[in-house]
């Protein structure tokens, strides 16, 4: 008995399964929520050569759900904890790690030496980003993604009519609808099903065990416990937009913009302020920052406070955020946004260090 | 009579009162859409794919009656 007696004994699988995966090299991009689970199951079930991309350190509010971390790995790099906690279980195991972000640079290097992509990540960008280099390699692509209590999974460039993520969604969402710049909850255990589907597709697309999930997009409803399948095809409107070259790829933008929250200026916003009563404009930069400001027509109220409890804004209809520069203000307005969907908020532009703020051009606050 | 089931994901279930529901037949899925658009203004903003009887469409596809209808969008999290 060995460490994979268990899985050779499967009459399909067999020894010859197992040495498809130890001889494979398998691209996890992404060791987050998704990754984790997937990097575990693919490192437990002995895919002999790893890489883990990721360009993020681990914090505390990871751990719900990146679960190869505790405590111990706060403030540390994912992709080379990840491969160290790994290769601590698994000595037999290669691990290569890329401490980085993929973007148009570094993504053809890094993809390249690779059989088959995980796509684990977290925003849109780098998902179109992936799909596109995969589609050029004609590369396995096991892409699997999360919001709030649902996930997807599909696999693409694979089989006899490979398919790709532009089929399905041929351009990247607007501005508007990219929740993940202002952080939406999950359960931990949702990225757990989802990556651990990633893993076991990426497992029968290596051993040939089984029907790889190729042709469908697979949604989970944690919620209701139901699965859902649609069935995919060629999008010619999606296929017009993939780059038709790696020099394409390169000089593509793959970035997208977290959505901005609607600003204001200093003018629009002291006049709401002070003659309209559902208006509050709020100072929200933490205790002790300089200068202060005591107005009467400004509220203080730090952001990691409002973070905690935003409930003592339900009473206004115009919420108004200044800080020092106008960016704190713009993340916070967008967080609110979720949260207060009904609400008008702003960000107050170029915050209190404008040279049109009340610090400059209300020399004698007459009505405050 | 017959009818359309809505089946909504994701954002798109945020914007609708439920996320399955009964809906008047349509001829085609631009009639549903433009439908749809109206009675909840919400949609109007939002990205999604559409399928009919679980098959993705790429183009308006006539409705014969009782499709289930999915409203597809994409997830970005991880």
């Amino acid at each position: 008995m060995n460490r994979f007696s268990r899985q050779t004994i499967l009459p399909d699988f067999g020894i010859e399964g197992q040495q498809k995966l130890s001889d494979a090299r398998v691209l996890v991009v992404g060791a987050g929520g998704l990754g984790c689970p997937t990097l575990l199951h693919l490192a437990a079930a002995g895919v002999g050569t790893i890489g883990i991309v990721d360009g993020d350190t681990i914090s505390e509010s990871n751990l719900n759900r990146q679960t190869l971390f505790g405590y111990q790995h706060t403030g540390k790099p994912k992709a080379s904890v990840a491969a160290e906690i790994l290769k601590e279980k698994y000595p037999d195991l290669e691990f290569e790690v890329f401490p980085d972000f993929l973007d148009t640079n570094n993504a053809l290097e890094v993809i390249a030496p690779f059989d088959v992509v995980v796509d684990g990540t977290d925003n849109f960008g780098t998902r179109y980003l992936i799909n596109d280099v995969c589609v050029l390699f004609k590369k396995p692509l096991v892409m699997g993604a999360i919001y709030q209590y649902e996930g997807q999974v599909m696999v693409f460039n694979y089989g006899s009519a490979p398919l790709n993520y532009r089929d399905v969604y041929p351009n990247p969402p607007g501005q508007n609808q990219i929740p993940n710049c202002a952080e939406t909850g999950v359960l931990g255990v949702l990225p757990g099903i989802i990556g651990t589907l990633q893993a076991a597709e990426v497992i029968k697309i290596l051993s040939g065990v089984g029907k790889v999930l190729s042709e469908k997009i697979l949604f989970f409803n944690l919620k209701n416990s139901s699965f859902y399948e649609v069935a995919i095809s060629p999008n010619p409107k999606g296929r017009n937009k993939l780059p038709d070259s790696e020099e394409d790829f390169r000089s593509r933008d793959y970035n997208i913009n977290c959505g901005l929250a609607e600003s204001i200026n200093w003018e629009k916003a002291l006049d709401w302020t002070l003659n309209m009563n559902n208006s509050l404009l709020v100072d929200i930069r933490e205790t002790g920052e300089k200068p202060l400001l005591e107005k009467k027509f400004l509220t203080r109220i730090p952001m990691s406070e409002i973070r905690e409890n935003p409930a003592p804004l339900s009473a206004y209809e115009n919420i108004l955020l200044v800080c020092a520069s106008g960016q704190r203000s713009q993340q916070l307005a967008l967080e609110l946004k979720q949260q207060f969907p009904e609400k008008k908020i702003f960000s107050v532009e170029g915050g209190i260090l404008h040279p049109s703020s009340p610090l400059n051009s209300i020399k004698n606050d007459k009505k405050a | 009579m017959e009818k359309l089931t809505v089946k909504a994901f994701g954002m798109i279930a945020e914007k609708l009162p439920e996320q399955e529901f009964y809906f008047p037949q349509k001829q085609d899925t631009e009639e549903l859409l433009n439908s749809l658009y109206d009675k909840y203004p919400d949609l109007r903003n939002m990205d999604f794919s559409l399928a009919v009887n679980q098959q993705l469409i790429q183009q308006n596809t006539p409705l014969e009656g009782n499709e289930e209808i999915a409203l597809l969008p994409p997830f970005s999290g991880g």
